[in-house]
Parts: C-alpha cells; structure tokens; sequence
C-alpha cells in the first residue's frame, strides 16, 4: 500500500512536471535555490515599502533638521516627548482607543453572529448597510454629526427639545463621548467585515458538538464560537485599536475644540500649525506611538502561540443558521438601529443637503442640481477619478497578493525569515499616516533621479501598496489559520506545486476574505490623504486631494456628491461580492 | 525764450528722449522675455491657495494669452514648504514658483529656496502698503473681519469695534479659528494683540471663545446659528455665502490681514514663464478677479472698480499683519492665554 502511493505521486510528479527524470537535477537545484532567493526578494520588497522610508523618519527623529539640511544628531525629540503635557496626550490616545475599540469589537461580533448565523430577516441587505458607513469620507461623517449633534442647534436636541418641552441637551458631539461615537462609525463595521467571513466559514459541527454535549447557546458561543473566532478578533482587535490611536479626523473636529487632544493632533501642530515645523518631535512621538503598539503585537502573539484554530477542514460541511425563533425579531431590532443611527442619518444629512444649495438649510427656494453638475464638469474630478481607479484597482490587487503571500509564508511555513517578513509588513501600519506620509516624501524625493519614482503614479501607487500590506496580511493570515493543514498536505501529494497550492487550495478556500480585504485596501486608497497630497504632482492628482481642494474652498456640499458616489461604489462592490460568496457556498 | 528757459527746456527734451529710448529698450527686453517664456511652454506653480476657482480663472487667463500652460501644485503652506526644501536639497528643480503667505515665504526666504526674479514692469503699480523686493511679488491679500449671524444679532448689537466683543453679552458665543495654530486665528492674535495688549486677549479668553480648526464650515455653523459670531472671516468667502443669512463686518480699528507673495524658486526650470507670470499677475484686469472675489488687490487703482457690497470692505484701513520672527513665541503666548 505504501509503496503503491509513493509509485502513484512519484509518477503524478513526473506527469506534473512534464520532464524525464533526469533534467529534474537542475529544476530541483532551482527549487531548492528559488525558496530562498524568494524570501531574499522579498525581504528586498519590504524593506523598500516600509523600512526605507521608516529609516528616513528615524533619521528625522535623532537628527535636529530634516534629511537635506544641516544638523546635529541628538535625542532632543524624545527628550520633548517626556512632558506632562505629553503624558496626558498619550493618556487620552489610549483611553480613547481602547474605549471605541472595545465597544466596536462587541458590537460588530453581534452584528456578524446575527448576519452570518441567525435566521434574523433580510440579512442580505443588512450585511451591506452596516459596512456602509466605513466607506463614507470622515470628513463627511463629521459635518453630518455636527449638524445633527450640536447643543446649540443640532438636529437630534432640537428633536428632544420639541419631543420633552425641555431646554436642555439630550447629546454633544464636542465631548469625548462624541469623539468616541465618530470613530466608532469606522471601527464597528471595520471589524464586522474582519469577522463576518470568518463567522460564515466556520464548520457549524462544531457547534453542533457542543449543544450535543449538554453545553448552553451561551455556553458554546463563548466557549466554540468565540475562541475559534480569536485569531481573527484579536487581529481586528489589535487594527482597529492602532488605527484609533492613529486616527485624526474624529479628535480634530470634536475633541480639539473642547481640548481634547490625542497623539495625532499634537502631531499635526508640530509639523503643520508652527511657524518652524518641527520633525524631530512629530517623528519621536510617531516611534513611541509605535513602540506601544508593538507591545500589543506581542502580547497577541503570546496570546493565541500554541493553539489550533482551525474551522474549515477537508471534510464537507452544510453551513446553518440557528433559528432563534421570535428573537430574530429583536436581533433584527439591534441591526436595524445600528442602521438607522450610522448610515440612515448621517448619509440621510449627506444625500438630504446635495439637493440644497447650503448644508443644513432646507428652503425650497434653494433646491438645486448645481453641486450635480458641477461635478459632472469637472474636469480636475475626472481626471483626479481616473488615477484613483487605476491606483485603486492596481494598488488593491498588488496589495492583496503581497499579503497573501507574506501571510502564507508567516502563518503555514517554518521559513527562516518568516517573523522578520511579518513585522516588516506590519511596520507601516504602527506608523501615523501624516508622518509616514513625511517618510515616503524623504524617501522617494532622495532616491538616485534615474529612478522615475518621485513626482509619478509610482509613488502613490508604492505608498499604497505599503499602507495596505498591514490589513492585507491580517486578513489573509485570519483565513490561512482557519484552513486545516491537510488539505494543503493533500495537494503536494497529488503533485501540486507551491504556487499551485497556494492559488487553487489556499486562496480558493480563503477568496472570501481575499474579496473583503481586496475592497478594504481598494477604499483605503480612495481615502488616503496624508501620504497623497506629499505624492501627488501635477496631473497625478487623486480623488482624496481633489476633495480636501474642494472642501478647504468652501464647497461641502460637492464633496457629499463625490461621497454619495463613492457609497454607491460600495454598494455596487459589496453587492458583487456577496453574490459570489453566495454562489461559492452554494458550490461547497 | 530766455536762455535759462532753452537750456531747461532742452534738458528736458533730451531726458525725455533718454528716458524713451530707455523705455523702448524695456520694451524690446520685455519682448524678449516674452519669446522666450513662449519657447518655455509651460510652468509649475506651488501654491497654498487651495480650491480656489479665482485663482484658476487666472491661470486660465494667462494660458489663453500667451499659451503657456500652468501646472499648479496645491497644498497646504507647510506641505508646500517641505517638498520644495526636500526636492532642492535633492537637486529636484521641479516648481517654478512659489505663492504662499508672507511668513512662510519669509522663512523659506531664509532657507535660501528663492532666486531673483530680474525685473517685473508692473511692479511700478503695487501699492505703498505691500512692499516688493528683488525677490518677493505681492500677490493678493486675504482680509479678516468679523462675521455675524443676522437673525441673531440685532443691527444695534452690531459690534463696531473688535473691543466689542468683550461684551458680557457674547460670552460662550463667539466660534473662532484657533489662535493657538497657523492661520486666520493666529494672525488675528498678533495683530491685535499688538494693537490692544495682552489685556484684551485676557479678557477675550474669558468669553470662552471656541475654537474650531475645521475653517471651511465654520461660516455655515454660524449662518445656521450655532454661534452667533465668527472670527476671523476670510473675506474673500464672502461671495460663496452672501445668500445665507450672514455679515461681514470690519470693525472700526481695520482688518488684520495676511499678504500672499509670488517668489520664483531656485533653479527655476522656467524661468522666463514664471516671470512672465508675476508680472501677469499683477495686471489690473487680473487683480480685479481676486478684488471681486473679496481679496484686497496689491495694486493701485483697483479698490474703486469692486462691486458695490465688497468695496467699502475692502477699502476700510489694514490693521496690521504678522511676522515669521514674531511668530512661534506669540503662538506659544496664545497658548499660554488661551489654555
């Protein structure tokens, strides 16, 4: 028996390979060389995408001037970091992170339970509408929030006091509490696409097993559900927490103006609003940001080494729902609420306002189609589209591949090089945009001019690619680790290649999650603002660019319609990808 | 005719003829910078002016008439600032000029990222208030006054001096750009600050003025009625706005303003365009553009040709504007006072 099946794979190796026995010497002598010449290729992609231009801001943190000018190498940067001030502002960051992050993570978990294993109704349509308001512009979000959440005059007081005849003030978005609840509006449905899949992909037998072996539905979702789902919790967890410590738009517009300021908006004071920028402290601030986030990598990786996670094995399994019978109404209750408080207002605001010549004033009189037209003449807008869609469509499947592939070889090989790979791939995400976006300036203006990077798409389209690796590799490392290994195992022994294996077993069982982090690094790019407008050059401008243009002259309301048309891009991917995860499972 | 009188009368001919021959020999140099701006074709322009159709309508105006493409690069002053430091210390000579606020170009002037730009004919029209040197071009002028709610302010509250607004009565009404951070906000605190004392602005933190850095929509807060007053209007936003229920008001002491300069970069890969340029700049027809749109023009001449409702605006007295040695300390002193 044994022998057979040596026979039977030597010869479907032969057949594989299509070459006699003897010219496979030099085609294994390159197999054998290829391994490392890869990692070494690599190696050399990364370090170009993000430890190059991470070197040139750490060059920034220890030097008194910025690269190109004349200075002294000292600690002065983070010698300033050691401020009361500065401790507060780090305090805030955090507490502020964590607090959004926590409440995010729970709520997208029950979001995703409900959509991908209840029978609550029209989950189809819900699915869409709750990742909606990730894909809407801050910047937009914002406005919206600050119309309708404002003590003086916003919407939702003027309600209350109309609903209670009182004169006080039901919310205030210019509080910590509304900092929190913008960012929330990004993170909760950040993490619900994270987890979703992972939700739908899992072997329900599992489950199964455990209500079979006298466990409670609580019991096996806190024990089954919930620890298999860890690996990708936690890396939502842990991006969704980093990405809170770096974000800017939420603090700026709510928290600065009642003094509530975080790691990113002591940041953009230093190189934007002084007189003498100064690098040397935002760069120090960016590393120790930076630090604290790699403690959290490694707490993660302590918290899930040893342990098996693996949900989608070779054996067929029917994918159900539980029937919670007259509770899927209120299941469907919680989704709907979700709904109507972050994309029915907000977006009702937005679409409400494109209509009327001024945010915020509903006058008949000043009904109007210009901010239409105006953006349907606009020229700077379509050529802005067109680089975006090429650098969006590119940039998202470059970035895709590249984290499948550093994700295969840090979560399925025992490589050497396989951590490195992975941390460097990681690097770009640790780093605040604004200053990272300052690193890819330093970096690709300084490089020989032989090389036609600066001043081209190239260099947006580098810089994406490098801001989207972080998310890329979560999500595909997410989907790898719920893969059993025997079916990968079952493809080299029926002659299958490396590549081989990896595109038709390992990205075809885990396509799901390649599609959701292809649509995530698509519209990250669609948003990116700090390391584009460093980048851009005239007539390589992008859609983000060409809103900021639009928004700092005073036109808000053209920026809705260029948001209402982003949304219904989404609308139009996730219905797309929704159909082939359902045709997909229907093929399982 | 005595022969005093000839003998006067004949030097004055004969400086008359000098002085046409020189201008006729002006005109022939200028002829040639023309030509050779043409041959250049095009030009790259790093400005901090962002989004502003007034702006395009005059690179439009200068491409249709010497069809010299302009290619501009928009971000903000420190954006902008940085990635000409970083592309010359390079030996990237991309942009050819600069057009940015008087302190930033102050401090890049410092930095030595200009050259000359050779003389400019309509130089002779700037007006006394905005000086030109071998290196910096007044531009246009950004003016700041104040900004009212209309169904909320009556026209007896109407504040005439910026004093006024230590009025008990606008406590916790006052929306204002940030005097902590560059901008509108920081050269409204230097200005008057100078002009009042520290006093005034310590009385002024006690209204609990709040701060917003989100600029562009705080005409629309106070228009909506969030706040009642705003500080420091940009006038030149006016135009966008006039249909909502709003006021621009120059209070009695004048308008702080801030002076956008054009300078030409070093190594300018085109220089004769980027003169060619400055000097269209600062036409009458082209300064009219940016007066119409509610900038102060640097030329002469001008002011009196504006529509009627931005003219006496634009005519009430400049108050006083910054200055890049004064301004980090006084930013570190709004933050002391404004805590």
């Amino acid at each position: 028996m044994g022998s057979a099946a040596l026979w039977q794979r030597s010869d479907r190796a032969t057949v594989a390979g299509a070459l006699p026995l003897q010219a496979d010497l030099p085609l294994a002598r390159v197999r054998r060389l290829g391994r490392p010449a890869g990692i070494a290729a690599l190696l050399l992609l990364l370090g170009f995408l993000s430890v190059y231009p991470m070197a040139m801001l750490l060059y920034g943190s220890l030097h008194s001037t910025p690269p190109g000018m004349a200075g002294e190498f000292n600690l002065d940067g983070y010698a300033s970091l050691l401020t009361q001030a500065n401790l507060i502002v780090l305090a805030n960051t955090v507490g502020i992170s964590l607090v959004k992050t926590v409440l995010s993570i729970a709520l997208a978990i029950l979001l995703a339970w409900i959509i991908a294993r209840t029978d609550t109704p029209g989950r189809g349509l819900l699915e869409v509408l709750i990742t909606l308001p990730f894909f809407i512009p801050p910047i937009l979000t914002a406005t919206a929030w600050a119309m309708l959440g404002n003590a003086q005059v916003g919407t939702i007081n003027l309600f209350w006091r109309w609903l209670t005849g009182s004169d006080g003030t039901l919310v205030d978005v210019y509080s910590y509490g509304g900092v929190i609840w913008h960012m929330m509006q990004y993170s909760t449905p950040f993490i619900f696409l994270f987890v979703v899949d992972a939700f739908r992909a899992m072997d329900p037998s599992l489950e199964e097993s455990s209500r079979m072996s006298g466990a409670t539905r609580w019991q096996t979702f806190w024990r089954i559900t919930f620890v298999l789902m860890l690996p990708v919790t936690t890396s939502a967890f842990i991006l969704s927490f980093i990405r809170g410590m770096e974000s800017f738009e939420s603090a700026v517009f709510f928290g600065t103006p009642v003094g509530i300021n975080v790691i990113t908006t002591a940041i953009y004071d230093s190189i934007t609003q002084r007189g003498q920028p100064d690098y040397q402290f935002a760069t120090s601030l960016g590393f120790a940001a930076m630090v604290l986030m790699f403690l959290l990598l490694v707490l993660q990786s302590r918290l899930l080494k040893g342990r098996s996670f693996t949900t989608v094995t070779g054996k067929g399994y029917a994918p159900n729902v539980t029937r919670l019978g007259g509770l899927r109404w209120m299941t469907f209750g919680i989704c709907v609420a979700f709904v109507v408080a972050t994309v029915v207002m907000p977006i009702g605001q937005l679409l409400l306002s494109s209509f009327f010549q001024f945010f915020g004033f509903y006058q008949l009189d000043m009904l109007t189609l210009d901010h239409y037209r105006a953006i349907w003449t606009n020229d700077e807008f379509w050529s802005a589209l067109a680089n975006t869609m090429l650098l969006g469509f590119a940039g998202a499947t470059a970035t895709m591949a590249l984290g499948a592939i550093v994700a295969y070889i840090t979560t399925r090989t025992t490589w050497p090089g396989r951590r490195l790979i992975d941390l460097m791939a990681w690097l770009p995400w640790m780093m605040p945009g604004m200053v990272l976006g300052v690193g890819f300036l330093w970096g690709f203006a300084t490089l020989p001019h032989e090389i036609p990077i600066y001043g081209t798409l190239w260099a947006l389209f580098l810089a994406y690619v490098a801001l989207g690796t972080p998310v890329s590799v979560r999500v595909m490392s997410g989907a790898y680790q719920q893969i059993a290994r025997d079916i990968e195992e079952c493809s080299r022994v029926h002659g299958a290649g490396w590549w081989q294996t990896l595109v038709r077993i390992l990205i075809a069982l885990a396509w799901p999650a390649f599609a959701v982090g292809w649509v995530l690094v698509f519209f990250g790019i669609m948003r990116e603002l700090s390391a584009s407008i460093l980048l851009y050059a005239p007539g390589t401008s992008v859609l983000s660019v060409t809103m900021l243009k639009m928004w700092v002259g005073g036109k808000p309301e053209e920026v809705s319609v260029i948001g209402l048309f982003m949304l219904a891009l989404v609308l139009l991917f996730r219905w797309v990808q929704l159909r082939f995860i359902k045709s997909r499972l229907n093929t399982l | 005719m005595t022969p005093i009188r000839r003998k006067t009368f004949l030097a004055m001919a004969a400086s008359l003829a000098v002085a046409g021959h020189a201008a006729a020999q002006d005109d022939a140099e200028w002829q040639k910078i023309v030509e050779a701006a043409k041959k250049e074709g095009k030009l790259t322009l790093y400005t901090a002016t962002i989004g502003s159709p007034w702006h395009k309508a005059v690179f439009q105006a200068f491409e249709k008439t010497y069809g010299i493409h302009v290619e501009p690069l928009e971000a903000r002053a420190s954006e902008i600032r940085e990635r000409v430091r970083v592309e010359q210390a390079a030996g990237r000579f991309v942009g050819d000029i600069h057009h940015n606020g008087s302190t930033t170009t102050g401090l890049m002037l410092r930095d030595g990222n200009f050259q000359p730009h050779g003389s400019i004919p309509n130089l002779k029209n700037i007006e006394a208030t905005y000086k030109a040197d071998d290196i910096r071009v007044p531009a246009e002028v950004i003016s700041y006054c104040l900004l009212i709610n209309r169904s909320q302010v009556k026209p007896a509250d109407e504040p005439k001096s910026w004093k006024d607004l230590l009025d008990p009565r606008w406590k916790g009404k006052i929306l204002s750009d940030d005097f902590r951070a560059l901008g509108g906000g920081a050269v409204f605190f230097m200005v008057t600050y100078d002009a009042f004392g520290k006093e005034f602005h310590e009385k002024l933190a006690a209204q609990k003025p709040v701060f917003s850095r989100d600029i562009a929509n705080s005409e629309r807060r106070t228009a909506r009625g969030e706040f009642p007053l705003y500080l420091p209007f940009s006038l030149q936003d006016y135009n966008q706005i006039k249909s909502l229920p709003v006021k621009p008001i120059v209070p009695a002491e004048g308008r702080p303003y801030i002076l956008f300069q054009l300078s030409m970069l070093k190594n300018a890969p085109h220089p004769n365009a980027a003169r060619l340029f400055m000097n269209f700049y600062l036409e009458h027809e082209q300064q009219l553009v940016f007066a119409n749109a509610g900038y102060n023009p640097v030329v002469t001449g001008v002011v009196e040709k504006v529509v009627d409702d931005l003219r006496p605006l634009l005519a009430a007295k400049a108050m006083g504007t910054t200055s890049p040695e004064k301004q980090d300390a006084m930013l570190e002193l709004a933050k002391q006072i404004y805590s």
